[in-house]
């Protein structure tokens, strides 16, 4: 008999599986059509032609045009300056909630805030945005202010469940013997906190701060509706040129934000092999 | 000199509360290597954690020196731990650990040097201070971790089984160093243990606990020559619980008999003991072996078991009423044979329950 179920077990195994035809085959169509378009855009961003279908040589001259493209310029410069307010008040946000919610004790409604915290990632963005939106013209017009602000406080709000999963993480696998140890040796709560317990976190810290700096350098549906006039992020500045056909400036643009996104994925993952 | 008065800890409330500790009293004599001795979950580190600060007592109070530290934080109290995972902080060198506690009452730099390089010469691991903590083995951590607590000079050093993560022989050669150590400071240990041999061995006093109760304090001597209850003689091992009558008491001396034998007087736990049916202890190397028909045989059994151990032999004698005594001996009866056991009186001890 457990020769029987050895043998089943072996024939499914993770290692079997990896050999069917069938599931090779599939994953391989995924991994190619995820893959290939932006191989191909890539590829073209160095395409010496106006051309985004016909190769013809190497060059960098579209990133020479959209490096001197003045609204690409504004718009990235906004882009990163939208992204970096709201990656550094979500992660502060969020990295209270993650305390709030693992060194807290136990009290009621712990689950719920948990749930009421992540729950924005389940909601469809375009229902967030639409609720946004509503709400920011409302309050728009009580308080008569305008600028940027709106939109930044946007995009905080929603980074903060990003930011908030890596760091709840990184806390409640750390052990709270290192806090107690802190308070046994004198450390009132805040140089506990200070000399322990944040640079202990720090790597979560970091993760879902790239996380946040990446969902926020992205964000399309949400800008597209909250943002006002002069306030063209570098993706809706794309989405723009898009609809004009795609040109080999906007590859080059598209690449930029790649490297970077894939760069910072690659960050985060690093950091959070390190502390393992 | 630590006091706990009458302290109870009870955890949840209502239907679902645990009393850990039920009106416990104490004092921990200043200097003193003192011993926290019981079963699994009968409230050993809830003691500690009350007198750490990580609790507070539900009743009662907790002073030290004569004053009041029960309700005090952690970092207020002139008492450091060793915790039973080191808990040593891993993002910081051995030297920055050991100095945690200092840096923390914003003691000068040079004095926190100082104390870091004295603390790490006594647990003998000066050449290590620059290493990360995880660069350690366990038994190096161990004694971080004993410099850390030691380096702000506490009043008292609380210990949660330090050694039972270790291996035997780390563990024996840790035992002489915890008191070396303890020698050397003359800071009041507060050690916890379920292992009674290393109470016995390391002690100075040992407070015997179950469930959530101390049973008794005192020197390793009087808890192994005089518990005072079944439980305490049962859990310090290796003495013999035989049945008798309590027949009543004269002055401070019990008046017992074993089976329809004469009566006789023996020292007592306590005196408010009522007569009928009692315990009385019987250490095994009090013990003669003697023939069954003896008049000065106390009791009477048969051998079930003999084993052999080279200063002698030990051997397993079951009573007529069922229960078993060890005895020592230097030639033992065969297996079946019938005995008689006889004991100095003034050995014999009878038990609370
Ligand atoms: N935070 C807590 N909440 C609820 N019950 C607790 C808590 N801490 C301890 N207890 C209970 O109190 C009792 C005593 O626990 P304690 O940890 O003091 O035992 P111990 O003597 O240290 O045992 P061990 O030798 O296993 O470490 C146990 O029944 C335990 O379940
Ligand atoms: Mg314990």
């Amino acid at each position: 008999m457990t020769k029987f179920l050895s043998l089943f077990r072996r024939s499914t195994g993770s290692r079997e599986l990896r050999r069917q035809p069938l599931f090779t085959g599939m994953s391989w169509l995924v991994l190619v059509f995820l893959y290939a378009p932006i191989a191909v855009l890539v590829v073209f961003s160095f395409n010496d032609n106006r051309s985004v279908v016909r190769w013809t040589e190497f060059s960098l001259r579209w990133y020479a045009a959209a490096l001197e493209n003045d609204d690409i310029r504004r718009s990235a410069m906004i882009s990163i300056q939208v992204a970096l307010t709201a990656t550094i008040f979500s992660t502060v946000i969020a990295t209270m909630a993650a305390l709030a919610t693992t060194r807290g004790g136990v009290y009621r409604g712990r689950a719920a805030a948990i749930a009421l915290i992540n729950q924005p990632l389940m909601i469809p963005e375009i229902v967030t945005a639409i609720a946004t939106l509503a709400f920011f013209s409302i309050l728009r017009q009580l308080t008569g202010v305008t600028g940027i602000g709106w939109l930044i406080l946007a995009h905080t709000v929603f980074c903060v469940p990003f930011a908030y999963m890596p760091i709840r993480a990184r806390l409640s696998d750390m052990s709270v013997t290192y806090e107690a140890a802190a308070a046994d040796l004198y450390a009132s709560p805040w140089q506990a906190f200070r000399h322990v317990t944040l640079p202990l976190l720090m790597p979560g810290v970091m993760a879902g701060a790239m996380l946040a700096f990446v969902v926020s350098l992205d964000d399309v549906i949400i800008t597209l509706l909250v943002a006002g006039p002069g306030e063209t992020t570098l993706p809706i500045y794309i989405l723009g040129q898009i609809r004009r056909g795609v040109t080999p400036e906007v590859n080059a643009v598209s690449t930029i934000l790649i490297g970077l996104t894939v760069a910072m994925v690659t960050l985060t993952f690093f950091l959070q092999r390190k502390q393992k | 000199m630590i006091d706990v008065k009458h302290v109870t800890k009870r955890f949840g409330e209502g239907q679902t509360a645990v009393t850990a500790l039920r009106d416990i009293s104490l004092t921990i004599p200043e200097g003193s290597f003192f011993t926290l001795l019981g079963p699994s979950g009968c409230g050993k580190t809830t003691l500690l954690r009350l007198i750490a600060g990580f609790e507070l007592p539900t009743e009662g109070e907790i002073t030290l020196d004569g004053d009041s530290i029960g309700h005090l934080a952690p970092n207020n109290r002139p008492v450091n731990t060793v915790f039973q995972s080191y808990a040593l902080f891993p993002h910081m060198s051995v030297a920055r650990n050991v100095g945690f506690g200092l840096e923390m009452l914003k003691r000068p730099k040079a004095e926190i040097e100082a104390t870091i390089h004295e603390m790490l010469e006594l647990v003998q691991l000066g050449e290590f201070a620059s290493r990360r903590v995880d660069q350690l083995s366990g038994g190096q951590q161990q004694r971080v971790a004993l410099a850390r607590a030691l380096a702000p000079r506490p009043k008292v050093l609380l210990l949660d089984e330090p050694l039972s993560a270790l291996d035997l022989k780390l563990r024996k050669g840790m035992q002489s160093e915890l008191k070396r150590l303890q020698n050397e400071t003359g800071i009041t240990f507060v050690f916890v243990t379920h292992d009674q041999s290393e109470a016995l061995a390391m002690s100075d006093q040992i407070a015997v606990m179950s469930a959530g109760a101390v049973r008794q304090v005192g020197t390793p001597e009087e808890i192994y020559t005089a518990p005072q209850s079944r439980f305490v003689a049962d859990f310090i091992g290796d003495t013999n619980i035989v049945s008798a009558t309590l027949l009543g008491f004269e002055g401070d001396k019990a008046s017992i008999r074993f089976g329809e034998g004469t009566p006789l007087t023996v020292q007592t736990a306590s005196t408010s003991l009522k007569p009928g049916a009692v315990h009385v202890a019987l250490r095994p190397e009090t013990i003669d072996v003697v023939d069954e028909g003896a008049d000065r045989a106390l009791l009477r059994g048969a051998v079930v078991d003999s084993t052999y151990f080279g200063a002698g032999s030990q051997m397993l004698v079951r009573l007529d009423d069922g229960v078993a005594v060890l005895v020592q001996v230097a030639t033992p009866r065969a297996i079946g044979a019938r005995v008689g056991l006889e004991c100095d009186t003034s050995m014999l001890h009878v038990l609370e329950d």
